[in-house]
This record gives structure tokens, sequence and C-alpha cells, in this order.
């Protein structure tokens, strides 16, 4: 019924996933500054002689809960907004939800989001 | 027991007249005149409730109720606790007395719905300092009879508690200010935040209280007299405080009203419906919410000057430093004297003199120091008079700048803009005082936030973690920080002014400052970009992505220089950090790093290839740096010095220094190299012009060190038609210049005898140089990096290490010796480590394969 929609994108990508994500009438969604890598590892700044090196890079976390009749739109906006084609472009993850409860008024399930 | 029969009447009554005085609020908003119906209605209520309880029960004898806090205060807020104290005399009738008297009558009230926090004691309990809960002993103060044995409270008030308050008043008076203290750390020492509690926040109902309390209990061990606290205030600062407490009360009985609870904070829905019913306001209304809270803030700041009595108050001591620590501080001057870190005026009519109030303000910068409460009003009233100086002074931006560099610069800042005087000298500043801009992000009003920007970058010179020391250090390598300081100050004043955009507004607004601060030119154009470009590397951090060449690239071409990169790093660093506490998260910090390292090694890899060329994008630019008036054939001559040149040179310096070493070219047909050398601040600067040749540099850099210079800078750098033009800073270790200026002509005719072969600098340099013979203070590893990547058709060579005299000789004459032309030098110095990279060519291409192996085993040898 729900779904919850976890994907990691870069941080120049933000503001257009979110702004597909608006359009298609999401706009509930939790951000948080994030630090990772998978495939793209790290990068390594040579400054003033030292090496600097960066293990874990930048990254915005992305999570929403959405009903499922959502889910496929939701998955091909951020696909297209948060491709640039390179590596370390990010990944989304989606999880089966069992109930949603809103605190303030005890709402349940798809009313609740 | 429980008063059944008689609770609902009295449930009526107390919601009849509650209704009545909300009612009378709402038609005039006199906050004052609803607290004091408020507390009289709760004592009828409690008059009844104990004439009824005591009727059946209990003697009076022995036995009262007192109200003590804000009730006893008369000043009973519409949904405060109601402090009761239970006062009986001997030990023993507590138990009696709880369930005959206390209980029944507690639980009556809170039937009431009212919020009773009662309190039991014994007289000889009041006389006691109760050190873990000193806010029983504050609470005393306010205490006030209400029913029961009259003669036994007379006992506590006229008695007891003079007694208690005489002896402990140092006690009270430190536990009072530091609990005042502490509440103001929590609120982050400013009164500005965009959404304030008014009770606890700095500048609240509560800095008043603290501040009359203080007054009470001085007075008290003075005279063992109770007197009007509101009195005992100083007199200047008196009047102010109490309308400022009459707009609080009317506000806080607003937001108990609206909101039903005792919430205390004014948010901004709360501001925009105080503003539109007029609450404080006394008929007059406003247009908007924002200068309703520059109203509010307003009489905050009143209360807030109230806290200079705080600091009258001596911190708790150790033994040692009560013996030592009423000495007259070091940092006594024969204007001021300083004394438990706060200052006072040895003759206070000399505050008149601008200088003296500079110094004051300059004191305060450099030692985080505060004002006494006399001092305060003194400078406070001397304000005005320097308008007419202020006005007219070439020395405004001496005296200024000063400050700004100061470690406590914020704090002088502060003191100037509580005092007046720094919208008295920058009225564009007022544009932001006390300016509410609403959003989720910012805590501080807009003048508030400019001030931690400046504090937050002074901070970093405090040390902190790897990442806050690598800010650091690019702070300490600025060369102009007072005009970072100074860009911070006024980034934000276009936010009050209506242009849409509020970047051209503090562009439009700083172009004032400028005149009366006499800048010249080439400080404008720093400060101009600081402010016109403050959002952009925070938006290319989060709009970019600071890994991608093309990226740094842009962001390259924007900032253009490395000191403008420097400056801009910091100036967002401490402008994300000034939003709220935690907006510079150690992951923004991070990405802020990591653009400025970027960014930085790409201005220095790309010198070579960033080239200006009279045919081609750059004829724009390279015309408007000719001179007005030149005829033709100068403007040709002009064009041909500056084609080849790397765009830096035009970068890094202004119109009239190019032009000067235009001249300088114009002079080479008469002679075979020109040299000028000029006094800085606190360094030579060095300008050769000459054609290339073989051992050039090395022998400038020989010259120059084998006469005791230590050279922290230099750029290298030749034109198309292979002009040089090096550009060299160095220290005069031994003040041989600042001592004999003659010898500056010396040294000139040194340089040009070394360039045309008449000295040997090899020679010259085993004779007279004198390498260190002290141990470095510092390690530095020698690292040596040979890239062919960077440059299309030079190899760059960069070098980390040591700093000690003659090393740049080493570099240069390895070099020559070797084959390796510069083509483009870039020389820093910074904590002893020496940074240069150098662009290098040989027979006019990269370094082949065995030549790089020869060059960089040469160096590490010699290095």
């Amino acid at each position: 019924m729900m779904t919850k929609l976890e994907a990691i994108v870069q941080p120049s990508r933000f503001e257009a996933v979110k702004e597909v994500l608006t359009e298609l009438g999401i706009s509930g969604m939790t951000i948080t500054d994030v630090r990772g890598h998978g495939r793209q590892k790290g990068h390594t700044e040579v400054y003033r002689g030292r090496e600097y090196t960066v293990d874990l890079l930048p990254k915005i976390k992305i999570e929403l809960v959405i009903p499922d009749n959502l889910v496929d739109a939701a998955v091909d906006a951020i696909l297209q907004s948060a491709s640039t084609g390179k590596i370390g472009d990010g990944k989304i993850f989606l999880y089966k939800v069992d109930q949603a409860i809103r605190i303030r008024n005890q709402e349940r399930g798809v009313t609740a989001l | 027991m429980k008063l059944e029969s008689q609770t609902s009447t009295l449930q009526d009554f107390y919601a009849e007249e509650s209704a009545r005085i909300r009612r009378n609020f709402e038609a005039c908003s006199d906050g004052k005149a609803a607290i004091q119906d408020r507390t009289a209605l709760i004592d009828s209520v409690i008059r009844q409730l104990w004439k009824e309880v005591t009727e059946t029960t209990v003697p009076a004898d022995g036995f009262c109720v007192a109200a003590m806090g804000g009730y006893g205060r008369r000043a009973l807020f519409p949904y405060s606790d109601i402090d009761l104290l239970f006062l009986y005399e001997k030990d023993g009738q507590a138990e009696y007395l709880g369930k005959k008297v206390i209980a029944p009558l507690s639980q009556s009230l809170w039937d009431l719905h009212l919020r009773v926090s009662p309190t039991t004691r014994t007289l000889a309990e009041c006389r006691r300092l109760h050190r873990g809960n000193i806010e029983f002993n504050i609470s005393l103060l306010d205490c006030r009879y209400i029913c029961g044995d009259q003669a036994l409270f007379e006992r506590l008030r006229g008695r007891v508690l003079p007694g208690m308050v005489t002896r402990e008043s140092e006690s009270l008076m430190q536990e009072l200010t530091e609990l005042a203290r502490s509440r103001h750390q929590k609120y982050g020492q400013t009164i500005f935040h965009l959404e304030p509690n008014i009770k606890d926040g700095p500048g609240g109902l509560r800095d008043y209280q603290v501040a009359c309390w203080l007054a009470q209990i001085a007075e008290m061990k003075r005279s063992r007299q109770w007197k009007n606290a509101t009195e005992l205030l100083p007199a200047p600062l008196r009047t102010d405080a109490v309308n400022a407490i009459d707009f609080l009360d009317a506000v806080r009985c607003f937001l108990h009203y609206q909101q039903g609870r005792d919430l205390n904070s004014l948010t901004y829905e709360l501001q925009s419906e105080a503003a539109a019913a007029g609450i404080g306001l006394h008929g007059a209304h406003t247009s908007s919410a924002n200068d309703w809270m520059r109203v509010y803030f307003r009489h905050a700041r009143a209360i807030y000057r109230l806290t200079v009595l705080f600091d009258e108050v001596p911190r708790t001591k150790s033994v040692l430093s009560r013996i030592f620590g009423n000495r007259r501080s070091p940092l006594s001057t024969p204007e001021f004297r300083v004394l438990d870190g706060r200052i006072s005026l040895v003759h206070p009519h000399s505050i008149q003199d601008p200088d003296v109030m500079f110094k004051l303000f300059k004191l305060i910068g450099q030692h985080d120091l505060a004002l006494t409460a006399e001092a305060e009003q003194t400078v406070g009233m001397a304000v005005p008079e320097i308008q007419k100086w202020a006005a007219t002074t070439p020395d405004l931006w001496d005296h200024f700048r000063q400050i700004l560099i100061l470690p406590y610069a914020a704090s002088a800042l502060r003191a100037m803009h509580r005092l007046g005087l720094l919208v008295l000298l920058f009225h564009e500043f007022l544009l932001i005082d006390s300016l509410v801009i609403r959003d989720y992000y910012h805590r501080y009003t807009v003048d508030e936030h400019s001030l931690v920007t400046i504090e937050n970058l002074h901070r970093l010179a405090a040390g902190g973690a790897d990442l806050n020391r690598r800010f650091r250090d690019i702070l300490l390598s600025v060369e102009h920080p007072e005009l970072l300081y100074l860009s911070l100050m006024f980034h934000d004043v276009g936010k009050g002014m209506p242009a849409e955009n509020h970047v051209d507004g503090s562009l439009q607004a700083v172009k004032g400052v400028f005149e009366r601060l006499h800048l010249d030119v080439a400080e404008r154009d720093t400060v101009n970009f600081l402010i016109g470009n403050h959002l952009r590397m925070s938006a290319t951090l989060m709009r970019r992505d600071i890994f991608d060449p093309e990226a740094i690239n842009d962001f390259s071409q924007i900032v253009g220089t490395i000191e403008h990169l420097k400056l801009l790093t910091l100036f967002t660093y401490a402008d994300i950090k000034a939003v709220n506490p935690e907006a510079l998260t150690p992951w923004k910090a991070q990405m802020l790093w990591q653009l400025y390292a970027a960014t930085e090694n790409y201005l220095n890899r790309s010198v070579d290839d960033q080239r200006l060329y009279v045919e081609g994008k750059d004829a724009q630019q390279l015309e408007s740096l000719i001179p007005s008036g030149e005829n033709a054939g100068e403007a040709e001559r002009f064009r041909s010095f500056l084609d080849g040149f790397p765009k830096r040179y035009v970068l890094t310096h202004s119109p009239a220094e190019i032009s000067t070493h235009y001249r300088m070219y114009k002079r080479l047909g008469h002679s075979s190299a020109e040299v000028a050398i000029t006094r800085r601040d606190d360094y030579y600067e060095l300008v050769l012009v000459t054609t290339d040749r073989q051992f050039l540099f090395a022998k400038v850099a020989g010259t120059i060190s084998s006469w005791g210079m230590n050279i922290l800078k230099a750029d290298v750098c030749a034109n198309k038609a292979g002009i040089v033009l090096d550009i060299l800073r160095f220290s005069d270790r031994f003040r041989t210049l600042d001592h004999n200026p003659s010898e500056t002509n010396r040294l000139k005719q040194n340089l040009i005898a070394a360039l045309s072969g008449e000295l040997d600098v090899a020679d010259l340099m085993k004779r007279k140089f004198q390498p260190e013979r002290q141990a470095a203070k510092v390690q530095v590893e020698t690292r040596i990096h040979l890239d062919n990547e960077c440059s299309s058709h030079s190899t760059v060579v960069e070098i980390i290490a040591l700093d000690r005299p003659g090393l740049l000789y080493d570099i240069s004459s390895t070099f020559a010796e070797l084959g390796c032309n510069i083509e483009v030098g870039l020389i820093d110095t910074e904590g002893g480590t020496a940074t240069d990279v150098f662009y290098v060519t040989k027979h006019g291409t990269k370094l082949s394969l065995d030549p790089q192996h020869d060059l960089q085993r040469e160096l590490q040898r010699r290095l």
C-alpha cells in the first residue's frame, strides 16, 4: 500500500530532484546531509604539497513515504533529474511500509502521509 | 478537607473576574493593569479560601500565607505559576498544618485550574541560604503578606530577610548573576533572536528583575531597609527600562491569552498578531510586524543595558584571586581603569575626544572587556558629540580598521551599536538595525547576524579541529583582513532596502561608506567583489558538482585571483556559520574547503595558460587598461607591453600599478634593466623590468639574499616579446634600508650590475651570504612535485620547503644550471613554509622525462 523511497543523490542535483518530486505532488520528504561512497570511491586533492583524501564523498539522502501508485512516477522523476551520467550519481532504494500514523491526530494509512 | 460547597461559587467568581480582566486587556492592551488586577483577584480568592478553611479548624497564630516571586511583586501573568509560601513558626507544626490547611487550600486552588506552587517553610529555614535552591532565597525578596498571622510575616520581612540578605549578599549576588550568565549563554548572548523568548531571553523580563534584585540586595546591605527596587536602578537607564517593562508586560499578557499557556516565545505568527493588535503601542500603530519587532528590540535593548549591573558583581573566585583580584589590571591606561574585566573612565570628560573614544572601543576589542554602568552612561551621552567630527574626519577608516582586526572586534562593535555610535558613523547600518527577516534558518536579526559573521572569523584564531585549522591558516595568509570584516558588516544592509535583490541594495548602500572612509579604488573593488559575490560560493557548493573540473574552472573565472578566493571562502564560512550555530555542519565545511583547495590549485596551475592576448577575446579588457588621452602610437605600445602577460597580472594589480610598470618598460631603451624599490607597510616591494636572459631570476634572488633580505613573495612572468616583469616582496631583516635609506640606491645598482654580469652573484653569495645557524622552529618536509599535465606548454614544478634565506637562489640557479627557463613563478611564504610554483620550459617546450628526473634529483639534493 505504501513504499518508503530512499534516494542518495549528488548535492548538486538535489534542487532539481526536489522540484520534480514537488511537481508530482510529493512535498513531504526528509533530507539528510550524508557522506559515503560506492564505486566512486574517494577523491584526493593535493593542496600545498600535502595530500588530502576525501574517502567519503558528500551526498544528500532523500527519504519519502508514498502511496504505491506514485512509486514508479517518483522513481522515474528521480532517475531523470539526478542523473549526470557519471559515476557517483547515487542510488534509489525502495522498502515496503506497513503503516503510517500521524502523531497529531492519529490518522493512519495513506491519509497520514 | 475540601471546600465542596463553596468552590462552585468561587469558581464562578474567579471565571467572571478573569474574563473581565481579559476583556479589559483586549480593549486597551494595558498589561500592567491586567497583571495587577489578576494579582488582586488571586489575593481575594486565597483570602476567601483561607477564611473558609480556618473557620472550622486551625488557630491562625504562628502561621501565615505569603505570595512570592511574580505574584509577590503583583505581576501575575494570566497563566503564570502562583508561588505561595506557607510560613509557620515552630517545627512540628508541619504535619498538622499540611493536612488541615495547606492541602485543602492548595487543592481548591488547583480545582480552579490555577498552577499553584506551594512551599512550606519555618521562619528559621527562611533565615538560611539554600545553596542548592538559591531561587527560593531570591523569591523571598518579593514576598508579600496575604493572610494569617501578620506579626509572623512582619518578623520574616522586617528581621529575618534583612538579616539573611545582609549576611549572604555576596553569595546571593554571585549566584544570581551566574544564573543570569548561564541563561544568556543558552540564548547565545544576544537579544537579537528572530523569535525571542521575552521572559528568559537576554533583554527579557527576567533580566529586568535580576537588575532589580541586585539593586535591592545592595541597598539592603547598605541600609537594611526595603526600598522600591525600580527607584534603585541607575537613573539614566531607569526611564527606558520602565517603559520597556510596560511594553513587555503587555506582550507577555498577550502571549498567554493567545496560547492559553505560560509560553513566552514571540513566534512569527504571534509577532504578526501582536503587531496587528498594536500590543504595547498605546494606540499608535505600526505598518508591519517588522516595524513592531523593531519596537520590541528597542525595548529589549533598554533592558539589556541594565545587565551592566550584572558585571558589577564579581564572579566567584578562588582564594588567591580574591586576594589579588581587586588589584588594578595591567590593562589599565592613563585614560581607562580596568578592574575585574570592566573599564571605567579615569577622566569622564575626556571621552568626548574621538581619539579617546576609539581607544576605549579598541581596548574592548583587544581584551573583550565590558564597561562599568557609569562608563556606559558617560559614553552613551558623549556619542552624539562626535557626530560633527565623524562627518569630516579623514581618519575614520584608520580608527575603524584597527577595531575590525582585533580579536574581539564583535564585542567592540556590539558596544558601539548598543551605545548608538555604529549607526551614527554608518547610517547604512540603521537599515538593518533589529531587522527581522523571516525564514526557516536564520536565528538572529540581520544586524546581529552581520556581527556574528565577524565574530566567527575571529574565533578561528582560537584554533579548533583539523578543518578549522585549515580555515584559520587561510585567514592568517590574507593580506587585508580588515576589508573582509568591513564587507561582512555591510553585506546584508540591502535587506533593509526596498530593492528586490538585497545584494544590489548592499552594493548601492556601501558606496556612502566608501566615501566616508576614503577607501582607495583597490579597497572598494575588494569590498564590492565580496558583497557582490557573497552568495556565489555557497551556490556553487550546493548546485554544482565540486569534483567536476568544469565547475572549478567556472568558479575560478568568478574569483579571478587567489586573494579573492581566500577572502570569499572565509566570507562564506563566516556567513553560513552565522545563520545559526548548527548551520555550518562538518559536511558543508568539508565541501567548502574542498572547493577552496580545488580552485586554488586550479588558479595556481593554470596561470601559464591564462594569458592576455591583443588578438582575441581579451582585446576589450586590454583597451580598458590603456590610460585615457594616450595617442594611437602610445596606445599601441601599451598593448604590446601587456600582450602575452598572464591574466593574473592584470587581476592582481591596479591600473595605476600597471601604468607605473609600463613607464618603467618605456625607459628600458635607456637602460638594460629598470628597478624600483618601494617601502610598504612592513615589507619592501621590488619591481624589475628587463629583457629575458639566462640565470635572470637566480641573479635577482641571489643579490637580494646576499643583502640579508628575506624574500616573502614573488610573481615572475614575461610577455610575448620576452620582457620580464618580476615583482618581489622582501622583508629587511636587519633593517639595513630602514636605517640607511641611501642604501636602497646601492641595492638597485647591485641588481643592475648583477644582471649585466659585472657582479658575480655566485661569488657574492659565497662571500657575503651567511646562512641561518639557528635550528628551525618548525619542521617542514621538502616536497617537489612535477606535473606535465596542468599546463599546455610548460612543466609545472611545485616546491614546498622550509623557508630559509637563499632558498629561492638555490631553486632558481638549479633551474638555470639545468637549462630550464622560468616562464612564470609564483613564490609565497606562510608561517615558515615556502610554497613556490614555477612554470618551466627547456628549449621552449615542456621537460621530457629525463630532464624531469634530473631536475627533481638536483632540487632534492640542494634543498
